[in-house]
């Protein structure tokens, strides 16, 4: 009986210090171990094809992991980047793996819409070309789907060939279910493609349609970014104005607030215009101009 | 009809016993709670996610539980040497392994159903509320289920004449080659020998076309399947394994044994 009490109390000791050893060496190993070869880290084993091959009754979970390694891809290289980046704006971060990964997973599931999304937002600031391939894939896949045509339209709205977006969206316009506002859009990208009021409308539409909350955050952000542009525009006219009147700029908010005021602007307590994200403009050190607050949510020009 | 319903209950006991199937089962509920947590990362793909996750899951334990068990039904009789016993009473050969397939048809009926009522309720969790994708994806479960009868009677014959290890090897290729025969169909129109042609015809017709029921990726898109595609491939499915319990019962009739 006391022999059993000793082997198990042993046994325990072996297991506890053993796994105090395994974690402590784990973690020795961890910090000497050399960094990976980015070039070599780089690299997609199977390419579409092959995956879809040998994933026998499984194509749609495997385009679900290529869809998820794509976001946690860029996620990574956003966090390894150490910087503030938009997501529609991911040039700098040499993602040559995004486009394999969107192209495998959409080949593994044709029908699923996400990565086609992905591709036009995220994918179009890194590799054009593979963006326009992979929407035009998606077409070919799912000619019934409009808002592929939105997707298509916006990456030749993004490269400012605004007569290819205008035939895209209207392409798309004349698909069973598809909005009216596709049709307006056709219209308004023919009339003046590179305004902000066409920018402000693709983005507020992107934002409506997305499901994707990483999308809906991205044309948010640019919807404010384009209400802040407008309303410096106001500011600016108030303030050169005011300094063509009094012969020198402004040298507080308080000066030029009841002309903010009548222009409808949003000002704080102390008279201060506030932008889109509720955070105070700041009146530029000649007083001439007016700036963004580097800590506000809307991002800068 | 007694009798084999008499050996198809004692083979779903026996197989609900066996704490395997409840060990898969749970892993399945669990991988399928799982699946609600990573859609969180899937960028607003949460209900695909859940559906492609829980299929497939689905898919591949009702393959695990048709192979490792269907194979067993017959060699743990003989190994036992109770099959001595069934067979003395006035119980046909063919009756027995009848039952014995009824049975394991059964416990996997009961596996998919599970199974299934977990993928919805994730579905309607993850909705806050009822979510007709809970509803669309019984018909893709139907064909799951459908496919594993066939493969539990796959398993079966090759169990009537092999090994279990050989018997759960052969039974996995043939999982796979039903799931790849439209290359066994392209393969024979694009060789230029005639009697090759017919080789890969024939082996294009022999294997069970698994992909008649494969339906997870369209399922995970919310549609709906045909009724007629989903009476066509039950049809399929009833001849498939006709074929294949009949020739099972002719090898088994003729086993010796002592």
């Amino acid at each position: 009986m006391q022999n059993d009490r000793r082997f198990t109390i042993t046994a325990l000791c072996v297991i506890v210090c053993g796994m105090g050893c395994v974690v402590l060496l784990s973690r020795w190993l961890d910090e000497r171990r050399p960094a990976p070869d980015s070039a070599s880290a780089e690299q997609l084993y199977l390419n579409a094809k092959t995956a879809k091959r040998i994933s026998p009754g499984f194509n749609a979970l495997l385009a679900d992991w290529y869809w998820l390694r794509s976001l946690q891809y860029v996620g990574r290289k956003i966090i390894d980047s150490h910087a503030t980046v938009q997501l529609d704006n991911l040039g700098s971060l040499n993602l040559k793996l995004l486009a394999p990964l969107l192209e495998t997973s959409t080949t593994l599931d044709p029908q699923f819409l996400a990565p086609y999304e992905y591709a036009a937002v995220v994918l179009s600031a890194v590799d054009e070309a593979a963006a326009i391939r992979i929407t035009k894939k998606g077409i070919a896949a799912n000619p019934h789907v409009w808002r592929l045509y939105h997707d298509l339209g916006f990456i030749y709205w993004q490269r400012r060939d605004f007569k290819t977006a205008s035939e895209t969206y209207g392409e798309g316009a004349v698909l069973p279910g598809a909005p009216r506002w596709m049709e307006a859009m056709k219209a308004q990208l023919a009339v003046q493609g590179g305004s902000r009021n066409t920018a402000r409308e693709i983005y507020e539409r992107m934002y409506q349609e997305s499901d994707d909350p990483n999308l809906k955050e991205i044309a948010g952000r640019r919807i404010l970014q384009i209400q802040s542009l407008n309303e410096r525009d106001v500011i600016r006219g108030i303030l050169s104005e005011y300094s063509a009147r009094a012969q020198r700029c402004a040298s507080s908010w308080i000066e030029v607030s009841e002309a903010l005021r009548k222009a409808r602007l949003r000002l704080d307590a102390s008279g201060t215009p506030l932008d889109p994200a509720d955070t105070p403009y700041q009146l530029s050190k000649s007083g001439c101009d007016v700036e963004l607050d580097p800590r506000s949510q809307v991002p800068p020009d | 009809m007694g009798r084999i319903s008499a050996i198809a209950r004692n083979a779903f006991r026996e197989a609900v016993r066996d704490r395997v199937l409840y060990n898969l089962v749970l892993f399945v509920l669990l991988l399928t709670a799982g699946a609600i947590y990573l859609g969180d990362l899937s960028g607003g793909q949460e209900r695909k996610i859940i559906v492609d996750l829980g299929l497939s899951a689905m898919l591949l334990f009702g393959v695990f539980i048709s192979i490792f068990v269907g194979v067993g039904l017959v060699y743990k009789e003989i190994e036992r040497r109770t099959v001595y016993s069934i067979l003395s009473k006035p119980v046909g050969r063919g009756e027995f392994l009848l039952g014995k397939y009824l049975g394991l048809c059964l416990t996997l009926f009961v596996n998919v159903a599970i199974m299934g009522t977990g993928v919805s309720l994730a579905l309607i969790y993850v909705s806050r509320g009822f979510d007709p994708l809970a509803l669309q994806i019984w018909p893709a479960v139907l064909l799951i289920y459908v496919e594993l009868t066939i493969l539990t009677s796959v398993a079966l014959l090759f169990s009537s004449f092999s090994s279990p290890a050989l018997s759960a090897l052969f039974t996995f290729f043939v999982f796979v080659i039903g799931h790849s025969s439209e290359t066994l169909k392209s393969l024979s129109a694009s060789m230029n020998s005639v009697s090759a042609r017919w080789v890969f015809a024939a082996a294009y017709y022999s294997f069970p076309n698994l992909a008649n029921f494969s339906y997870i990726t369209p399922a995970g898109h919310g549609q709906t399947l045909p009724v007629t595609s989903i009476i066509a491939a039950t049809l399929y499915a009833l001849i498939y394994i006709s074929v294949i319990l009949s020739t099972a019962t002719l090898i088994f009739s003729r086993r010796n044994f002592k």
